[in-house]
């Protein structure tokens, strides 16, 4: 596991990325990870940020005990 | 001048210390540390037993406090020392930390942070969410207000002598906002593109991750930036400023000149550059090689002067700078560079044909006007880089053989060693530790260059490290050539402004400081002054230059510019982390061939990819990059990045100290796994969640934001632990626990929470009764200690426990996420700012209080009383009932005493002072 301060410096890095993905449609942070080949964990920061300072918000959950997230702003 | 009572820290203790003092008629300072008031109990969930809001409890009570007509609040600022006056009272040295925020204009509107480009751990949340390096520290603070995060300057910023802000443009690329990344290195110098090839990235020099696996390729993110501006095809125009009715002539287009010209330009001055050569940038157009730096590069930079509205006149040579005074200029700026060869003084140097100086040859290269060399052996005289350039560029002119000779030995030569190497290998032979003798004719007596005639320098510098070479005679040798370049060294030409140079001298004189010279009005600056150094370094001079003939015309003082920060210490940046990946830089992307023949550029631009990846590594070491987004974006022009710390000293009758406790780090139990397994989390961490300020949409486990299903706590986490070196029960943990469970089966009702304890303490009126309604409603509680946690691979954690009410024995047990409820330890750090010794602490670390039953609060230094947790774990309830005691106890020292008078001391913060009730009203916080 990657220190925190080192995974949360890169979310402007891939911030576009994930915005790409959730412009398919929304998705949980285990479905995110799965698409980006990026370890759930760290997702799981950079959406966490991001949903933080208003690029994406949380929808519905999935029955399996995720919560789903949609970009509400681009870049 | 002073204040009746100083309460050093702003918790819940604090507060109600300076409140209650406050109400009594006192005058009250507060000193906190953070950028907030409110302690730990503004961020917690709620409280117990009665599970009211916390935040509705804490916040009127900073309110108050800040608003209290004898109370004056003063954030980010700490103090330096304590120390008895002899009249019973202390005297205060504090110290105010710059905020880079002016309080008095900000209005907490956030646009600084939803523009800032550097992302840290959010401490107000427990690290498990990212605030920005310029934020509002969370939305109850008080003052609720912005703060940038400075740990210094980035040291790659400090090292650019041009003043680009290096880290800043770093951040933007890495953000993938170029146009802004552009814009900003224009803040400093319109040489974007040729500093981004040309300069020897004294930043790369200076980046930390150079300590790890190699620099960040800061240069060419640089030109990576100016190139994807000069490729847009269409671009906005560069805003004009209004003219501000002064006009300064610059003489000389060189990195100083242009920088300087550009400065001025931007703060409204008309400007024109007079340049003597048939183009414009100086060395930069007529010197440097087009394989480093092409033509177009400088040119597309220069435009930007013209786009300014900067007017450039080319072979306009200026020998009177009294015309130019009389032609309405107000000011004048001469930075002319070195144009002026130096000389060898040997024989045939300035007789035979083939001999040239390197600043011709390099001239001539550069437009086209070359010498033939096909085929012909050179020789190049020189150590420095100029020298290099000249080898380099007869080797692409067709020179059958290239020899470098210089005084130095290899690792001597000025020119930095891997241009030496990248020469050698593009086929220059060098031949160090030769001084030159002669040159000669071909036999037969023609005027022709046949020969260069060496001797064996033994020495080259003095014992004083002055230049002066010592030669053995007896050592000779001979290289046969066709063509010699001489490049050992520069000079200014003084011989157009004898006024500036006088008695001959080889530079313009101008003063240091200010760069002023003996005729009024006129200023000198670069390489005329300096004599020979960078590109960066001369638009640094430049810079200095447009800022003081600012100043001139602006009938202000020559003041020189707000100095940067320090530069933030390395070893503090990789200490931020106990571990870093590896990250590896990127590969160069030189290719040399052996026997060149083309000027084309050498290095490969690069991609968008390479450059978002190459920004990626960047440590943020002064945390704020300078990146400029949060002055762009603050409507009321709020921030301040020149701020700077301020000490100022005060008298006060009485001090209380409320620092409060510290929480164990629970990475100190290593078997629990705190750090290392993401699911598990620490108690304040779970009221965090619990927050309605949370860092989650709700209670999450980190590894993949799945909703807990089972929930474990792990109880007197490092307290009541002897292998911690903490014996103590921190008293509140099995209460904040049994909160938190009760809080947790209200939001996840299907959730099973577990709780491993030794005892649950619960001591206290309704806590008992607290206890059996978490009980009730549905949580496990499993008598003895926790041995270990491991990890699944899906990150669930596996407990090894003792179940010592259900038949003994150790068992295991898994879980989504895991609880450590954290014990405290004593935050004693206060009792460095008195005496060696003077404040007493007992045995575990705690402020001792003299007589606990008889003088509760009074510690062991009379007129110091402490309030609150400092001395001994308290819960909220305790810690507001001991400041009420330590409160009584500093109003019996202060009456037993003469008044003081009470003047205005320290205002706060942005803070305005209004009159209140009370004594005598000189201040109060606005």
């Amino acid at each position: 596991m990657r220190e925190v301060r080192e995974v949360m410096r890169e979310e402007p890095l891939v911030r576009g990325r994930i915005l790409e993905l959730l412009a398919e449609g929304p998705r949980s942070v285990p479905e995110l990870a799965e698409r980006s080949g990026l370890p759930a964990e760290e997702v799981m920061v950079w959406l966490m940020g991001m949903r933080k300072y208003g690029f994406v918000a949380e929808t519905d959950q999935d029955g399996e005990g995720y919560y789903r997230y949609a970009a509400v702003r681009s870049p | 001048m002073g204040y009746d009572a100083l309460v050093v820290g702003s918790g819940v203790a604090g507060m109600e210390s300076a409140l209650e003092l406050g109400d009594m008629g006192y005058k009250v300072l507060v000193v906190e540390e953070g950028p907030s008031i409110g302690g730990k109990m503004i961020l917690l969930s709620k409280v117990f037993p009665t599970l009211d809001c916390a935040s509705c409890i804490s916040t009127p009570k900073m309110g108050a406090t800040a608003h209290h007509p004898n109370v004056t609040v003063v954030t980010d600022a700490q103090l330096s020392r304590v120390a008895r006056d002899g009249d019973g009272g202390f005297h205060v040295r504090l110290l105010r930390q710059p905020r880079f925020v002016d309080l008095s204009a900000c209005t907490g509107c956030r646009q600084c942070e939803q523009a800032c480009t550097v992302s840290v751990p959010d401490q107000f949340n427990g690290d498990m969410v990212a605030r920005r390096a310029a934020y509002i520290p969370f939305p109850q603070a008080v003052p609720l207000k912005a703060v940038v995060e400075r740990a210094g300057t980035s040291p790659c910023t400090y090292a650019c002598p041009a003043g680009v802000k290096a880290h800043g443009y770093v951040s933007l690329v890495r953000s993938g906002l170029y146009e802004e990344a552009f814009n900003l290195v224009l803040e400093a110098t319109p040489l974007a593109a040729t500093l981004g090839r040309a300069c020897y990235a004294p930043c790369e020099s200076a980046c930390t991750r150079g300590s790890l696996e190699g620099p960040l390729p800061i240069r060419r993110l640089k030109r990576f930036v100016a190139d994807t501006h000069y490729a847009r095809r269409q671009r906005p125009p560069l805003e004009r400023p209004a003219w501000n009715g002064k006009r300064v002539a610059v003489v000389g287009s060189g990195p100083a000149g242009v920088t300087a010209a550009w400065q001025l330009a931007k703060r409204g001055y008309q400007v024109k550059i007079f340049e003597a050569a048939p183009v414009a940038g100086g060395a930069m157009r007529l010197s440097i090689p087009s394989y480093r730096l092409p033509s177009a590069a400088v040119e597309s930079d220069l435009a930007n002067l013209v786009e300014l509205g900067v007017e450039v006149a080319t072979g306009c040579k200026v020998d009177d700078l009294a015309q130019l005074k009389r032609d309405g200029f107000d000011a004048v700026l001469v930075s002319t560079g070195t144009t002026r060869s130096m000389k060898l003084g040997v024989p045939g140097e300035d007789t035979l044909a083939g001999v040239s100086s390197a600043l011709d040859f390099l001239r001539g290269t550069k437009l086209d006007q070359s010498p033939d060399l096909h085929g012909k052996a050179v020789v190049v005289i020189g150590g420095g880089n100029v020298a290099i350039d000249a080898a380099r560029s007869a080797r692409r002119l067709g020179a059958s053989e290239v020899h470098l000779v210089c005084l130095e030995q290899r690792a001597e030569m000025p020119a930095y060693g891997w241009e030496v190497d990248e020469a050698a290998q593009e086929g220059v032979v060098v031949h160090d530790g030769w001084g030159i003798a002669s040159f000669s004719g071909p036999a037969g007596g023609a005027r022709a260059l046949g020969s260069v005639q060496l001797k064996r320098c033994t020495s080259v510098f003095d014992p004083e490290g002055r230049f002066s070479p010592s030669y053995d005679e007896e050592v000779r040798s001979e290289l046969r050539c066709e063509a010699a370049i001489v490049a050992i060294g520069m000079t200014a030409d003084t011989s157009a402004f004898a006024a500036l140079a006088p008695g001959g001298a080889r530079r313009l004189q101008a003063d240091r400081a200010t760069l002023r010279t003996a005729l009024p009005g006129v200023f000198a600056a670069g390489d005329a002054v300096t004599g020979p150094t960078t590109i960066a370094e001369a638009a640094g001079h430049g810079a200095k230059a447009a800022h003081m003939i600012d100043r001139f015309l602006s009938g202000l003082e020559l003041t020189a510019a707000v100095e940067p920060l320090p530069a933030v210490d390395k070893a503090e940046v990789l200490g931020r982390q106990r571990h870093h990946s590896r990250r590896d830089p990127l590969p160069s992307s030189l290719s040399l061939d052996s026997s060149p023949a083309s000027f084309a550029e050498l290095e490969a631009p690069l991609s968008e990819d390479e450059a978002r990846a190459a920004a990626g590594r960047c440590l943020d070491c002064g945390v704020c990059s300078e990146c400029h987004q949060c002055l762009a974006a603050c409507p009321a022009g709020a921030i301040d990045l020149d701020m700077r710390a301020k000490e100022e000293e005060l008298d006060v009758g009485a001090v209380i100290v409320s620092t409060g406790y510290k929480l164990f780090p629970a990475d100190a139990k290593p078997q629990y796994g705190y750090g290392k397994f993401p699911n598990v989390i620490t108690a304040m961490q779970m009221d965090r969640l619990l927050a309605p300020t949370r860092p989650y949409n709700t209670v999450l486990r980190p590894s993949d934001a799945k909703v807990p299903e089972r929930i474990a706590y792990v109880m007197c986490t490092g307290s009541r632990d002897q292998t911690v070196g903490n014996p103590l029960c921190s008293k509140f943990c099995c209460m904040y626990s049994l909160k938190q469970n009760q809080l947790i089966l209200g939001a996840l009702p299907l959730a099973d929470v577990t709780v491993h304890y030794i005892d649950i303490r619960a001591a206290g009126k309704g806590y008992d009764e607290f206890f059996e309604q978490a009980k009730a409603m549905g949580t496990t509680f499993l008598k003895g200690r926790v041995a270990s946690i491991t990890e699944t691979a899906g990150h669930n954690l596996v407990l090894r426990y003792e179940d010592i009410d259900n038949g003994g024995g150790v068992k295991e047990a898994e879980y989504d996420l895991v609880v450590l409820a954290v014990g405290v330890q004593p935050n004693a750090d206060v009792a460095n700012l008195f005496g060696p010794g003077e404040l007493a602490l007992d045995a575990f670390g705690y402020v001792e209080e003299l007589d606990e039953d008889k003088e509760p609060a009074a510690t062991s230094i009379p007129g110091v009383f402490v309030a609150g947790s400092t001395s001994g774990p308290r819960d909220i309830p305790e810690s507001i009932l001991h400041a009420g005691a330590a409160v009584v106890q500093t109003a019996a020292y202060l009456e037993a005493k003469p008044r003081r008078e009470v003047g205005v001391g320290a205002p706060p913060l942005g803070g305005a002072r209004a009159s209140g009730p009370g004594r005598p009203a000189s201040e109060a916080v606005a």
